[in-house]
């Protein structure tokens, strides 16, 4: 016997956003991290400086760590984020 | 197969979802199924009159926000959220206990969103109180951790197709779980209230007035159960207990956060014996349960003791009210449950009333 049936899932579109413009160079810029918190970001994110730094010429690294693991970073660090050339945030499972 | 018209069904309720025109049951059995809408087991067809019936059970309008998530940003409606109750095989006066169940999830202390993404792999436990257990035939008794009763199965696993279908937790999509544990599929329980007097109902505990049906949700690690049927003395039994939470602090994670103890007759008659309330049960609880880091080297994770740290002091409850104590289970047997939560001060254990508001 045909029916109708509904769908269950989530049908609104994702409020929309809009993706920052590319850096064109690290060169002699601040570049932040932004850890969870774990133990496994430490040698990640330190081999990750050496690179920039000796590849890329980034001037400055922040490091900077999540107050909750399992959350979105916190307001004041996606502020303050906005004045870095670039960011990369990491987990350390 | 796809519709996209949204138009007036059964007494002019309208509802925003889109249709979908299927041939027969089998149709919709396979169709969700390749969506990924299921968990795997059958499903009841949601048809615009199973929803309409679940929604006007308890007085909810089909754009109602039950809960809103705020990571996604999303507002969890109604009529979503009663589709999904018709999917888990749902009647409709069991709704208000999953309305209530998504309302309390959406605190802001319980962090849905790390809780059901966590590589941890914790599950939602639910925890029902008050009338509507009876209204419901709910059972507190026999395998009550493992789905005892038609309510709680299908309540418990409401709750899992509203965080797959509108939150995509999904294993490998949202849900990062590395093991996760059965309690996923569905974990809805009863508390054993008549049976646990002369002791308060968790409700009770937690501010709900007598009367009033609620339900808890917890997001928590698998239970672990111990045995103790040898003593009448209370201290025996939480040494015991408190053994197994030390146990769970040094061989999963040290951080302090929510418990939950189950207690079935057999075990609680040793506390009503010795008048013992549930402040006495987490009063001791929290004074027992308590390790050190150094505890940390004899199983194995001496990579993460110094000397800076060795003589640290944990304990596993921040405070006596941090352990949720549960009257339920089966008449027989000197078994007990410990539940650790999904990861220490991370979410929080949260109550919501069912179909009333009781602090507005």
């Amino acid at each position: 016997m045909s029916m109708t049936v509904l769908d269950p899932s989530f049908e609104e579109a994702a409020a929309p956003f809009a993706l920052p413009e590319r850096p064109r160079s690290l060169a002699g810029g601040t570049v932040g991290f932004i850890s969870n918190g774990k133990q496994g970001t430490k040698g990640f994110f330190a081999h990750l400086e050496r690179l920039l730094r000796d590849e890329w010429g980034v001037a400055d690294v922040v490091y900077r760590t999540k107050k909750n693991y399992s959350a979105p970073a916190e307001t004041e660090l996606i502020n303050e984020a906005a004045g870095w050339a670039a960011t990369f945030a990491g987990i350390g499972d | 197969m796809d519709g996209r018209r949204r138009g007036e069904y059964n007494h002019g309720v309208r509802f925003q979802a889109r249709t979908l025109d299927m041939d027969d049951d089998d149709a919709v059995q396979q169709v969700y199924r390749e969506r990924g809408w299921t968990d795997g087991l059958p499903v009841v067809a949601p048809t615009p009159a199973k929803v309409e019936a679940m929604l006007a059970y308890g007085g909810f309008t089909p754009e109602q926000v039950i809960g809103f998530e705020v990571v996604k940003q999303r507002a969890l409606t109604a009529e979503k959220v009663a589709i999904n109750a018709v999917l888990a095989g749902c009647l409709p006066p069991d709704f208000p206990v999953v309305a209530a169940a998504i309302e309390a999830m959406c605190k802001e202390e319980f962090l849905v969103h790390g809780a059901t993404a966590s590589t941890g792999g914790c599950a939602v436990l639910l925890v029902v109180n008050g009338p509507i257990r009876r209204q419901l035939a709910m059972s507190s008794t026999f395998s009550v951790l493992a789905g005892a009763d038609r309510a709680s199965v299908c309540i418990g696993r409401a709750v899992r197709l509203v965080l797959r279908n509108l939150l995509e937790v999904r294993p490998g999509e949202l849900d990062r779980s590395t093991l996760g544990h059965p309690g996923k599929l569905s974990w809805c329980i009863a508390e054993d209230e008549e049976g646990g007097a002369p002791w308060l109902p968790l409700s009770a505990e937690r501010g709900i007035p007598d009367e009033v049906s609620s339900v808890t949700a917890f997001a928590a690690s698998a239970p672990r159960q111990i045995m103790n049927e040898w003593t009448t003395d209370p201290v025996d039994v939480l040494t015991t207990v408190v053994a197994e939470i030390k146990s769970t602090m040094l061989h999963y994670s040290i951080w302090a956060g929510n418990y939950a103890v189950v207690f079935p007759p057999q075990i609680r008659a040793v506390f009503h014996q010795a008048g013992w309330s549930k402040a006495d049960v987490r009063q001791f609880v929290y004074d027992n349960a308590v390790v050190h880091r150094y505890d940390w080297e004899r199983v194995g994770k001496a990579a993460v003791v110094n000397e800076r740290n060795r003589d640290f002091r944990y304990r596993a409850l921040p405070s006596p009210d941090h352990l949720l104590v549960i009257a339920a289970g089966g008449e027989a047997g000197g078994f007990a449950a410990v539940i650790p939560p999904w990861l220490g001060p991370k979410s929080a254990a949260t109550t919501a009333a069912i179909g009333v508001c009781v602090d507005c």
